[in-house]
């Protein structure tokens, strides 16, 4: 909307915005420096630094060597056991939260605004509350123990976030759309392809990336409903620190970190595409 | 539901209701299971628990009834009478900080700038890696003898001081310094979400009636990124309250117990200590700290749309 | 476990009910074993311990917990809800009574008992393990928590030779570090065990019959007792002599500067002395010295980590509980398992003069042989040894308030602790 010539306010725009995001990434530079030192060096010299020697080691260690109880794979088949449970779950609770946030804002029912206030108050509830309920409904079903039983409660807790994302974004569609929509006889799923989907992409980036990351970075359910095998890469990545008579692998630990963030990383990078203005125009008229 | 059904259909019988009712019987089924599903997942589990603090359980849950003495177990510890302000001060602070930068970092990304993929990465990543690890990383920056301070000692700046991880009176900022930074990149991606649906027909509208940059985001932009506040605004809201492995893996709730937030008194009385009842009522406590805050912007909300109705 | 070995065992069941009770010890041994085991020094002695059962003919399926113990408690106690808890599993001090209260134990008193191990281990430990009278879990290894390091450049810088043995001698040595230019004579981790651990280390080293009677009999005349006043008050020094940056942070986080003498001495578990050398350090970088003890006669504050053996109607699994057992009791097996890890076998006859065996260890062993003829040997409070984990935590949360800030008095620390009791018990 604006020219983009070189003005004094861009470069103080630039700027700006480019201080912000080196502030932002010195975590990540401690961490990636870690991932280059050997434990030893970092607890003889500070556990923040400059690489003495580049370890690169630890890069192949924690991909496919360090060794969690008799299995040495490294991080590799936890890598795989989080993709097995986190796109799935991703996947399904994006869809249903669009579709129900769809519902409850422009398609409107009885009773919709009761059920979307109790959902909402569903993020609210802390992970920890829910851990002992959640143990006897995965027995009751006989999911104890399964990857399909993660994928279930993370769908079913997830749809609170994916509702009220998509929901909220909704509410700023014009009722009017619809109503021509439903006028022209076109009904709840055309609606929903025809006309919301194309204009949700930015919303529906938005909350694959929260669920992507929450679903990927999940402790407490994946370490609690899983065994041996079957764990997810967290549980790995906590594994390396947990030891008493070591030294944690700070090294090798925040190489993992660095690969076990890539497929995160990759969605951000890979969704920006869908972060564009104007994508009313044309599809409305 | 079956109100739903287009107006002008007066003369319906039974049978083309029933038939009506069939036909969208897929639709019925997509908007309804998941939601109901959902619902109940949340009815039961509250109720449950509010169930469970009322009994003497210790390792398991056990049916029994004691009536307020884990309520008055949990709200005579210091733990706890900690946790209370704490949540306050760094709710408060979080939740407006976080929002505001985000929607500052979403109106910078939005003046089509160069690199605005790799920028907007760079403000999200902090939710790719584990909180535990970054926790971990934060509590080494904070620390005087090994980050910040000692950074800027080094430089020549000898007397600069930054030690608010060891101030007990000043460690929960520490805790609202990496949870902005955490979070905030979220808060901006839901802005730009929402900044980047507003119609761009309009916007040039704006702009050929000679309206300037900072006039269109105060008349046009911003007002219609409301729905989108709420969400930031709830999103963080439960991001303070729900925070717990940044806290432990940053503070462990210290210096000696100055830094504990609810989260962490319903975790560490449920499983590390073995109060299952204490930590649910602990968790109920919670809860009602939330409505006492939810509540009355839910009763604004209502009296807004009242008069807007009215009117 | 997956839906499949479920269903396995639900067959094992009806072939025990079926079967008569010889067929149990021609059964495989098989044994399902949860702990927090995964990596590093613990992983490999546990896995170790594994391939043995593997060689006696056994199948071994072990699912470490990663993280906290609470993780692995939270696992523990989601098996047992879903009415299918391992074989065995870590569990360890006064948790292994509380939680033998809520599912069905194996007994293990004729096991013991043919291995004659009742007197090869300590009354007291002997006793956590043994809820109203009866073996269901077996110890495996013993860490000392009162060992004092000595930076060994700090020494010199003091001119010391001696560590010092009672709590005046180390304040002596302290003040002397300080004067010779040690920026700070204590040096520690900042989590909340180790400002327990400074505790324990401080009250049993002043007098164990207090401790015994406050941490871990709850005596209320000896909890509000002048020797608990005492141990906050020498808390309080040792306090000031620490770094404050240490809040939080693990202890390994410092050890570069304690073994470059920045930091005088450290009050560690024995396991520091791994942890030293797993980071590169020299056994000539630092001295190992018992805990100051003011009656003159060594003083033991004993951590040990323990195996716990849940029922199973599976002849299979039944089979690899004894196979379990017998091994964890086998002065071999704690060898080996003690050696990997840096603790003492839990078994007191073993022979520490091989040279499989650090000079730390064999003192460490002699000092509980010591402690335990002297009843001097007690169990460690921050290690949840002496009290079931909620009463513990009631406990640290002041000990840990009291060491960060400087405004609560001893006296108010006394009142505290003894009403932290209260509300827990």
């Amino acid at each position: 909307m604006r020219e983009a010539s070189v003005t004094p306010s861009r470069v103080l725009v630039y700027a700006t915005v480019w201080l912000i995001a080196a502030v932002y990434l010195i975590p990540f530079v401690v961490v990636l420096l870690n991932s280059l030192r050997s434990a030893e060096e970092i607890a003889q010299t500070s556990m923040i630094g400059w690489p003495k020697q580049w370890a690169w080691s630890n890069y192949a260690n924690a991909w496919g060597q360090f060794c969690i109880a008799q299995t040495c794979s490294g991080i590799k088949p936890y890598m795989l056991n989080s993709a097995l449970v986190t796109i799935p779950a991703t996947i399904i609770s994006t869809l249903l939260g669009a579709v129900a946030g769809f519902a409850i804002s422009l398609w409107r029912f009885r009773g919709d605004r009761w059920i979307f206030g109790i959902i909402a108050i569903g993020i609210f509830l802390p992970q920890q509350m829910r851990l002992l309920p959640w143990t006897v409904v995965l027995r009751d079903m006989g999911l104890t123990n399964t990857l399909t039983g993660l994928v279930m409660i993370h769908c079913i807790q997830g749809m609170s976030f994916t509702t009220l994302f998509c929901r909220n974004y909704y509410t700023a569609i014009p009722q009017e759309l619809i109503k021509a929509a439903r006028i022209d006889g076109a009904g709840f799923f055309r609606t929903f392809w025809r006309i919301i989907l194309p204009l949700s992409p930015p919303i529906l980036i938005v909350t694959a990336i929260w669920q992507f990351t929450h679903i990927w970075n999940e402790f407490l359910y994946g370490v609690t409903f899983t065994t041996g095998q079957q764990q997810p890469v967290t549980a790995a990545l906590i594994a390396l620190t947990a030891a008493v008579a070591d030294i944690p692998q700070y090294g090798v630990q925040n190489a993992a970190v660095i690969i076990a963030a890539l497929p995160t990383l990759l969605v951000y990078l890979f969704g920006g595409r869908y972060f564009v203005r104007g994508l009313t125009a044309g599809s409305v008229k | 539901m079956s109100r739903a059904a287009p107006a002008g259909t007066e003369t319906t019988t039974v049978a083309r209701r029933l038939s009506d009712a069939l036909r969208r019987l897929p639709e019925h089924v997509v908007i309804w299971v998941p939601l109901l599903v959902t619902a109940a997942h949340i009815v039961t589990f509250s109720v449950w628990t509010i169930w469970v603090s009322f009994t003497p359980s210790t390792l398991m849950p056990v049916s029994g009834w004691v009536g307020l003495r884990n309520y008055n177990a949990i709200l005579s510890t210091r733990n706890w009478q900690t946790a209370f302000d704490n949540i306050f001060l760094f709710g408060g602070t979080f939740v407006v900080l976080s929002a505001a930068i985000g929607l500052f970092l979403a109106i910078l990304l939005d003046q089509r700038i160069r690199g605005e993929n790799v920028l907007r990465s760079i403000f999200l990543y902090p939710l790719a890696l584990s909180f535990v690890v970054t926790g971990t990383v934060w509590s080494w920056l904070l620390n005087p003898g090994l980050g910040v301070q000692k950074f800027v000692n080094v430089l020549g700046w000898t007397t600069f001081r930054f030690d608010w991880l060891l101030d007990k009176d000043k460690a929960i900022w520490t805790i609202v310094i990496a949870a902005i930074w955490q979070s905030a990149g979220f808060a901006m991606a839901l802005f730009l979400a929402g900044l980047r649906s507003v119609d761009g027909d309009l916007l040039k509208a704006a702009q050929i009636d000679g309206a300037g940059p900072v006039r269109i985001y105060r008349r046009i932009i911003i007002p219609s990124l409301w729905p989108i506040l709420i969400t930031v605004v709830v999103i963080q809201l439960q991001f303070a309250i729900t925070t717990f492995d940044l806290v432990r893996a940053l503070t462990g709730g210290g210096p000696g117990i100055a830094t504990m937030l609810p989260a962490l008194v319903v975790y560490d009385f449920m499983f590390q200590r073995g109060h299952i009842g204490r930590g649910a009522a602990a968790a109920v406590l919670m809860l009602l700290i939330l409505l006492s805050v939810l509540l009355p912007y839910w009763a604004w909300r209502y009296v807004q749309s009242r008069r807007v109705a009215n009117a | 476990m997956t839906k499949m070995s479920r269903r396995k065992m639900l067959a094992g069941t009806a072939g025990v009910i079926g079967a008569p009770s010889i067929a149990l010890a021609q059964a495989k041994p098989r044994l399902t074993i949860i702990s927090q085991w995964s990596a590093g020094s613990d992983g490999a002695a546990i896995t170790a311990l594994g391939k043995k059962f593997e060689e006696k003919g056994g199948t071994w399926q072990h699912s470490p917990v990663p993280g906290f113990t609470t993780d692995m408690m939270n696992k523990l106690r989601a098996q047992i809800i879903a009415g299918d808890p391992p074989a065995c599993s870590q569990l360890k001090g006064p948790e292994i009574a509380a939680w033998s209260k809520i599912a069905p134990t194996r007994g293990l008193d004729e096991i013991v008992a043919a291995a004659g191990y009742e007197k090869a281990v300590a009354p007291d430990l002997a006793k956590l393990h043994k809820p109203e009278g009866k073996w269901v879990a077996l110890p495996i290894q013993i860490y000392s928590t009162n060992m004092l390091f000595l930076s060994k450049r700090a020494m010199d810088m003091a001119k010391a030779e001696k560590a010092p043995t009672t709590w005046a001698e180390f304040n002596a040595l302290a003040e002397k570090m300080k004067a010779a230019g040690v920026a700070h004579p204590i040096g520690n981790g900042g989590t909340r065990a180790d400002d327990g651990q400074k505790f324990e280390a401080v009250f049993a080293g002043i007098s164990p019959t207090a401790y015994r009677a406050a941490a871990m009999n709850l005596d209320d005349k000896a909890l509000k007792g002048p020797e608990t006043k005492a141990a906050f008050a020498q808390l309080r020094k040792i306090a000031g002599w620490m770094d404050p940056n240490t809040a939080a942070q693990h202890f390994s986080t410092n050890l570069k500067r304690f073994v470059a003498g920045e930091m005088g001495m450290m009050l560690q578990g024995g396991w520091a002395q791994g942890v030293l050398l797993n980071a590169g350090f020299k056994l000539d970088d630092f001295i190992i010295a018992p805990g100051p003890s003011d009656n003159g006669k060594p003083v033991f504050t004993l951590n040990a980590d323990a195996f716990i053996f849940w029922q199973s109607k599976n002849a299979e699994l039944q089979a690899g509980q004894k196979l379990m057992a017998e091994l964890v009791m086998d002065p071999a097996i704690q060898t080996a398992f003690s050696q990997t890890t840096g603790s003492i076998p839990v078994r007191t006859d073993v022979d520490l003069s091989g040279p499989g065996w650090s000079d730390g260890q064999r003192l460490t062993a002699k000092l509980l042989k010591d402690a335990v003829a002297g009843n001097q040997a007690v169990l460690s409070l921050a290690h949840n040894m002496a009290q079931q984990n909620g009463i513990t935590a009631g406990m640290i949360d002041v000990i840990t308030e009291f060491v960060k800030n400087k405004d609560v008095t001893p006296d108010q620390a006394v009142e505290r602790l003894a009403k932290a009791v209260d509300t827990n018990r």
